[in-house]
């Protein structure tokens, strides 16, 4: 057993744990939580140090690092060949950063916890069933194991926006699971299509090893995917048609505009440790499946598509950034943020250069950590007071001192001040846009012009709203009673947020600690996807 | 009379010879008579008929279990073929009949019941080896006279309690709708044997005389017995009856009734268009063009008006009964592919049918105990004081949905794959259409299903829920929801057999 699968196996177990326990013990489950939280990020902390930054990865089964295969379903279909599913996890430097993003916030989302009074049992059960899922997905070499994992994601964060959320929250977790499952229902035919594509070598099978999916060599000849048959359904190429059907299905999850519209809805009314892992692990899922998958299954498909790509991501950004300005919910002006920030993964993935996907990469972990924090910070402010309407609040500064620290950390890191890992990202993606043009002409150079001015945009959001919410004479919507109510960053809530404001900030002063484990990965990848076949 | 005489011997030669083959329905019949012995004098032992049914069950399954690797055998002189497909069928059936007795056992309804539970007993036998002849009938005779064998003691089960006019109303229904269904069905029979002149469907006389008739003819021919499998299938546009009658009858009998006679349904269709996919004449080309067609657009119409038909309901059996239409649009992909693939998609699928529809009934009949209704909006609240019951309704309905981390979903996959391998061969537009309704309709049924979990766990209620002691049905169902997740990682337990 790898250590991939105790990353995985842990929390499962512990949610089981956590479920046969008698409800008597439910003010210790918390503390079981936060132990596994803190085991994975040890592991996968370890995992990190252990990590060879030397071999790539990504198309080359043998590279794969911690790998575990095993077979898991043999079924002789007959003339459809012998079904060949494997338990097969592995990492490369595309999903190495990712375990220990989840491990760090899934232990923030853990402390932000404490908040949960009700049916504990039920909450941290499924909170470590997510936890699984989680890894799974970002383990999962075989396309039908990783869909397993993505879907099993849907079932927790279903029933805990649900049962936890705020007043809309039916709307919400429902309006959540039928944005995703819409998209994954029609991935589920492009990876059954892709299957009947595709044989392993070794074996003379049809497999779901994602990996032998990324060489075109082993396509059938003929069949619906391969790239010498050029099928057509609908009047479109297959293999493009299968492409936009898995990039919807993971654009939804990014999420990109115009499918963004879950995104608001799922962050205001959601607890807000699911909002941390909504905003800091969730919407990653999406970036890293449109490169493992998207891009490396399809890179003919992706270099066509890639000016499109490019457009969705510069409206994202700047659409994202408008909605932000106009909001006066606190929390919703940080989910279209997100919607923003994320535009930059899909600026950079599509701009096809080796500086583009690095900062899409950077661009993922970082807005990982600030979104995380800034999650939390909105958190704190509505379970003192219950209102996070940002004209309740003046001059909060000199109520909160120390909260107005944290919060100007994670504002100036996210509208990408120098020193700060967003800035890091956000200028190599630019950069990446900006030579795509003379690189390989996927992206036209305003498109990176495109982006800075979302930066530019951000930075006329956060620092209004630092403007209106903090600074100036203390007034608040609701008196004397919540100048009381609204106490300061207590110990529990530091060591949740300190941990994040450091990794913002070694993030942005050395940021090699993180190219230099994925850089390889990441040159391989570009090569791989620009190929002309 | 002379001329006979000399074949009278090859015949009872036949007739003994077939019986060795014959155990599972020898040992049904036994069950049978004795169920209805052990009512009559023994009344006073009450749960005798039950385990009489019981051992019956077993000794069925012992033999049906052998018959898994037999060669195919032709018996009593070609009326019924032994083989796989159908001893997996018959597993199936039998599958349903186990879960049944249980359900029934612990029915309140049934065990007040003043006429006793022994009649249902004998009637569930009987209904099990008019199934168990669904599956091995290769003759227009005997596929009609099975089909009527398992309508008629349908309709005694519907009508079994009868105790107030919408279970009357729900009984009558089935019995005119199904009475319509059988005589079209005979009516085309009897024209198919005008036609060909013979009843053996293996014959390939049957299908090149059909062929050579008009295909106006041919058609309308085919469509008339199509309307009676049709009928079982509960498959659009003869699913009118299935809500109504799901919604009046006893609800151990709706979950018997979506499972046991609807596999059947699926046996028999299967048998029917083997006929003409394994003739490789070219000239039937055209026919099995129409049939195919035919069975594409009632499937898709299956889909969209079951699942959104249920989306209205909030009576829980009304709304699994619009599902189990919809799932049987599903299924007939499966069919529709017609490929060793989509045999084992079409067993397996069954399978994990019958284990969950099943469970389904039997929570929403524990529910109903707790609530005393059947409405979902009375499920509010309910997650909270009967945590484990819901928490079993949520693995059996996300199983239902086809969604991981359960072997439905496993079952909607093999079923999909079934379909995308018969894409591939063939690239007929419809197979694409059929694939993409199937999986919008996958998004539509998640909408209605979660309708129990979301009154459940998320919406509360005001009235004040009494916290009662779960039935002796609640073990059942735990140990029906735990093997729907074991069988997502272990699909090994039931595909070795197929």
């Amino acid at each position: 057993m790898s250590l991939l699968s105790i990353l995985i196996f842990m929390p499962l177990i512990a949610g089981l744990i956590i479920l046969i326990l008698p409800s008597s013990f439910q003010q210790k489950f918390k503390y079981v939580t936060l132990l596994i939280t803190i085991l994975q990020l040890l592991i996968s902390g370890f995992i990190y140090f252990q990590f060879d930054p030397s071999v790539a990865g990504v198309h080359l089964e043998s590279q794969f690092q911690l790998v575990e295969k095993l077979a898991w379903i043999r079924l002789d279909l007959g003339s459809g060949g012998k079904l060949e599913i494997d338990y097969f996890l592995g990492i490369d430097g595309l999903s190495m950063p990712f375990l220990f993003l989840t491990s760090l916030v899934m232990a923030v989302a853990v402390l932000a916890s404490w908040e949960i009074k009700t049916n504990l049992k039920a909450f941290f059960a499924l909170f470590l069933l997510l936890d699984a899922a989680i890894m799974g997905v970002f383990c999962a070499l075989d396309f039908f194991l990783f869909y397993i994992f993505y879907e099993l994601m849907l079932l927790p964060l279903y029933f805990l926006i649900g049962m936890w959320g705020g007043v809309r929250r039916e709307y919400a977790a429902i309006k959540f699971f039928l944005y995703t499952l819409f998209g994954s229902v029609f991935m589920l035919l492009v990876i059954i299509g892709l299957y009947f594509s595709v044989i392993n070598p070794a074996t003379g099978n049809h497999t779901f090893n994602m990996i032998t999916m990324m060489d075109p060599a082993n396509f059938v000849q003929g069949s619906i995917f391969s790239i010498a048959a050029n099928q057509e359904l609908f009047g479109v190429p297959a293999r493009l048609l299968a492409f936009i059907v898995l990039f919807i299905a993971f654009a939804i999850k990014v999420p990109i505009v115009p499918l963004h519209t879950w995104l608001p809805d799922a962050h205001v009314e959601a607890p807000t440790p699911v909002s941390i892992i909504l905003a800091g692990i969730l919407l990653k899922i999406g970036g890293y499946g449109i490169l493992r998958i998207c891009f490396s299954m399809f890179p003919d498909a992706a270099s066509q598509s890639s000016w499109w790509l490019g457009l969705i991501g510069v409206i994202s950004i700047i659409y994202g950034a408008l909605n932000a300005l106009a909001q006066t919910d606190l929390k919703r002006l940080i989910a279209y943020s997100s919607v923003s920030h994320m535009g930059f993964v899909l600026l950079g993935i599509a701009s096809g250069t080796v500086e583009g996907t690095s900062g899409a990469m950077l661009q993922m972990i970082s807005h990982g950590i600030l979104s995380a924090m800034l999650f939390y910070l909105v958190g704190m402010l509505y379970e003192r007071v219950h209102d996070r309407d940002i004209y309740s609040f003046r001059g909060l500064a000199t109520l909160m001192p120390a909260f107005t620290v944290f919060i100007m950390i994670a504002f100036f890191a996210s509208l990408g001040l120098p020193g700060f890992s967003a800035f890091i990202a956000e200028a190599f993606t630019l950069i990446g846009a900006f030579s795509s043009e003379s690189v390989n002409g996927w992206l036209p150079r305003w498109m990176a012009i495109g982006g800075s001015i979302g930066i530019l945009l951000s930075a006329a959001y956060f620092l209004w709203t630092l403007q209106r919410m903090f600074f100036g004479q203390t007034r608040l919507k609701g008196g004397t009673d919540w100048a009381l109510q609204l106490s300061d960053v207590n110990l529990r809530e530091k060591f949740a947020l300190v941990p994040l404001a450091i990794m913002a900030l070694i993030l942005g002063i050395l940021p090699s600690i993180a190219f230099d484990k994925m850089n390889t990965s990441v040159i391989e990848f570009v090569r791989f996807i620009t190929l002309k076949q | 009379m002379k001329d006979y005489l000399p074949h009278i011997p090859g015949f009872i030669n036949d007739t003994i010879n077939s019986l060795h083959y014959f155990r599972p329905e020898l040992a049904l019949t036994c069950g049978f008579l004795l169920v209805i012995i052990a009512d009559l004098f023994f009344k006073k032992i009450y749960s005798l008929p039950f385990y009489i049914t019981l051992l019956c069950f077993f000794a069925v399954g012992f033999y049906t279990i052998q018959q898994l690797h037999t060669a195919p055998a032709n018996l009593f002189s070609g009326m019924i073929i032994i083989d796989h497909l159908g001893a997996l069928f018959k597993l199936i059936f039998l599958l349903a009949g186990l879960l049944f007795i249980f359900f029934l056992k612990n029915n309140r309804q049934f065990i007040a019941h003043n006429k006793g539970t022994g009649d249902i007993f004998s009637i569930l036998l009987a209904v099990i080896l008019g199934m168990n002849l669904m599956a091995m009938t290769s003759n227009l005779l005997m596929l009609y006279i099975s089909i009527e064998m398992v309508s008629i003691g349908s309709y005694l089960m519907v009508g079994y309690i009868s105790k107030d006019t919408r279970q009357t109303e729900g009984a009558m229904k089935y019995i005119i709708f199904g009475s319509v269904c059988s005589a079209i069905m005979l009516y085309g029979l009897s024209l198919m044997y005008g036609f060909t002149g013979t009843l053996d469907l293996n014959n390939p006389q049957f299908i090149q005389e059909l062929s050579r008739i008009p295909s106006l003819a041919s058609g309308t021919v085919i469509i008339m017995v199509l309307t009676g499998i049709g009928f079982k299938l509960s498959v659009v546009p003869f699913h009118f009856w299935s809500p109504d009658v799901y919604e009046g009858a006893p609800t151990p009998v709706s979950a018997f009734l979506s499972t046991g006679p609807k596999a059947a349904g699926f046996a028999i269709l299967v048998k029917f268009i083997s006929a003409f996919q394994l003739n490789t004449d070219p000239e039937i080309k055209d026919m099995l063009s129409i049939l195919n067609h035919v069975l594409i657009i009632a499937a898709i119409a299956s889909m969209i008006a079951g699942n959104f038909g249920a989306i209205r309901q909030n009576n829980a059996k009304r709304m699994l009964a619009y599902s189990s239409i919809g799932h049987t649009g599903f299924l007939l992909m499966a069919v529709i592919a017609f490929s060793e693939t989509g045999f084992k998609a079409l067993i397996f699928y069954l399978f994990i049918y019958v284990i969950m529809n099943m469970a389904a009934f039997m929570l929403i009949n524990e529910a109903e105990e707790i609530t005393g209704s059947e409405s979902v909006e009375d499920y509010k609240g309910l997650g909270k004081h009967y945590p484990v019951l819901m928490i079993c309704f949520v693995v059996v309905l996300v199983s239902l949905t086809g969604l991981p981390p359960t072997a439905g979903f496993t079952a909607k996959f093999l079923v999909f794959s079934s379909a995308v391998e018969i894409y591939q061969s063939s690239g007929s537009f419809w197979i694409l259409l059929l694939m993409i309704t199937g999986a919008i309709t996958t998004l539509v049924s998640l909408f209605y299903y979660f309708k129990i979990p979301l009154n459940a766990f998320i919406r509360s209620s005001n009235k004040l829920i009494q916290v009662k002691k779960y039935s002796q049905l609640m073990p059942i169902c735990i140990v029906l929801s735990v093997a729907l997740l074991l069988l997502l990682l272990l699909p090994q337990i039931i595909t070795s057999f197929i």
